[in-house]
């Protein structure tokens, strides 16, 4: 499984670096950085609370 | 087939390798330089469909799928919009995808590099032969749809006209219609033109998929770029051995080039990669030079010290051994006395204004980098400079929604790297180019005014 930010949809409100901040930092302007995709089954539940709670629908799982 | 060859329109140049060209009395070097349009082409008169059987012949009917296929990887035909990818693959690509879905033929003639007028030039002046490969593939692929995206309102006339002039002989059931780019570097970006297509904004979509297993309306959608179609109306009339005749074999047949900047005939030239950019530059009427920059604002330089850096070859095994790339089919000339620095700086400021704003390490980015690189051009504060760029470039690298900023980023690689020698002098305030004037020679002044000055000091 996959991480993916869709950065034409993201406007920067950073829940989903809040929720994983394993995977997500928030560069000077506030836009998230994946340092990794990877996603981990024990942070499945985290990830999917990111999906839904990003304002924007930038966050999706990609399974792969 | 041998008789066709022998109509076709190039008689003037022997050995038939170049057979885009619409022009009856071209110039030639050794069959593989021919000057073809200037870079404000108007066509001579309309070339009806009559006119252009009788130059080509007629598009062989009853090939088929295999076929054509097996015609194609022969021919090593790619895209011919930039990133050069094996267009048998990808008709590969979207026939595996098609098995559900009725395919889409999409192609694009946007042409949003402000330099390149190839496009244009084909479309005003050879619409059929473009009109003849959509038919071609969408009758393979049973595709009901296709569209041509195209910017220039006198080459949407004439190939409006074109696909009257088809559609009232009643050769074919395929729909054709002509989309209106609106212009802007980015509308001419794949996922832009689909979501036109669309009729949505002409900016940049994020997909995991590519278009061609989902693109218009999520259809498998094969996009290629115009001068590719005609391309392969002459593959399938003449065969892909035919096609191999020009140019060396990984990089077989012509090209359409654009080329620009301080020399004599600035147009569009038909060449084959066999081709040396001395031919070329010859044919161009170039002095003496300072750099070149081939492939388009994404692409990259070639410095010019000596004659010796132009005799090489066009094809992309020796282009790629020079980290370059024939990209969009433009070679961009800069004399002697202009610096390859300050062009590049008001191409990346041009650039960072074309951001589609949709991405914000993109439209926050952009800016930076092209104020960091403007200290750099004007010998203003160049350390500066270089620590702010080694600063930023890794905060927008890779993440924007389309390549965009990475192209921005590739040319300031390919500028430091070449002309290392020039921000050397411009660090102590100097450039070789003594006296030199900002002026734009590779960004056309009505596009965009550059002011490097305003955005250094930012
Ligand atoms: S939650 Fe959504 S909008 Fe906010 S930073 Fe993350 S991806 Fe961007
Ligand atoms: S990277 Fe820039 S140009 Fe590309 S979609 Fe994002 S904002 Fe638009």
């Amino acid at each position: 499984m996959k991480l993916v930010i869709d950065p034409t949809r993201c406007q920067g409100h950073g829940t989903c670096a809040q929720l994983l901040a394993e995977y997500i930092e928030m560069d000077k302007w506030h836009y998230p950085i994946l340092n990794h995709n990877r996603l981990k089954d024990s942070h499945l539940d985290a990830a999917k609370r990111a999906v839904s709670l990003c304002p924007e629908l930038a966050v999706s799982i990609l399974i792969d | 087939m041998s008789e066709l060859i022998s109509t076709s329109i190039m008689a003037p140049l022997g050995p038939r390798r170049l057979s885009l060209g619409w022009e009856q009395a071209q110039r030639n070097v050794n069959g593989n330089v021919a000057f073809v349009a200037d870079l404000d082409s108007k066509p001579r008169t309309r070339v009806s469909l009559a006119e252009h059987i009788s130059n080509y012949g007629r598009i062989p009917t009853g090939m088929t799928l295999g076929m054509i296929l097996e015609t194609l990887k022969v021919s090593n035909l790619t895209g011919r919009g930039g990133a050069g990818f094996p267009f048998a693959k990808k008709l590969e690509a979207v026939i595996s995808s098609s098995s559900k879905r009725v395919p889409v033929i999409v192609a694009n003639g946007s042409e949003s590099e402000p330099i390149s007028k190839k496009d244009v030039a084909l479309l005003r002046n050879n619409p059929h032969l473009v009109l003849d490969g959509i038919s071609l593939v969408a009758g393979i692929l049973n595709a009901k749809n296709a569209y041509v995206y195209i910017k220039d309102r006198e080459a949407a006339a004439t190939m409006s006209a074109a696909i009257r002039e088809r559609r009232d002989r009643g050769l074919s059931e395929l729909r054709i219609t002509v989309v209106d780019s609106p212009g802007g570097y980015v509308s001419g970006q794949e996922t832009a033109v689909v979501r036109r297509i669309e009729k949505g904004p002409a900016l940049p979509r994020f997909s995991t998929e590519r278009v061609a297993s989902s693109g218009v309306k999520g259809a498998p959608t094969l996009l290629s770029n115009v001068e590719t179609f005609a391309h392969l109306a002459l593959i399938a009339r003449f065969g892909g051995d035919w096609y191999r005749l020009g140019g060396v074999s990984k990089d077989a047949g012509s090209r359409l080039l654009t080329v620009v900047g301080e020399i004599e005939r600035p147009g569009v030239y038909e060449v084959t990669s066999a081709a040396t950019l001395t031919e070329i530059l010859r044919e161009a009427g170039a002095g003496s030079l300072k750099g070149l920059l081939v492939g388009g604002y994404f692409g990259g330089w070639l410095g010019v010290n000596t004659l010796a850096d132009l005799d090489i070859t066009l094809d992309e095994t020796t282009l790629n051994s020079k980290r370059l790339s024939i990209g969009a089919g433009i070679i961009g000339v800069l004399a002697k006395n202009t610096c390859p620095v300050v062009e590049a700086a008001g191409i990346v400021e041009y650039l960072a204004s074309q951001s589609a704003g949709q991405c914000g390490p993109c439209f926050n980015g952009l800016p930076e980098i092209s104020t960091a690189f403007a200290r750099i051009a004007l010998s203003s504060n160049v350390d500066r400079g270089l620590t702010e760029l080694k600063a930023v470039i890794p905060l927008v690298e890779g993440r924007g929604g389309c390549q965009h900023p990475d192209g921005v980023i590739g040319l300031i690689r390919s500028t430091v790297a070449v002309f290392s020698d020039e921000i050397k002098l411009h660090k102590v305030g100097r450039c070789s180019v003594n006296g030199a004037s900002h002026r734009s020679v590779l960004l056309p002044n009505n596009v965009f005014a550059s002011n490097l000055t305003g955005i250094a000091t930012r």
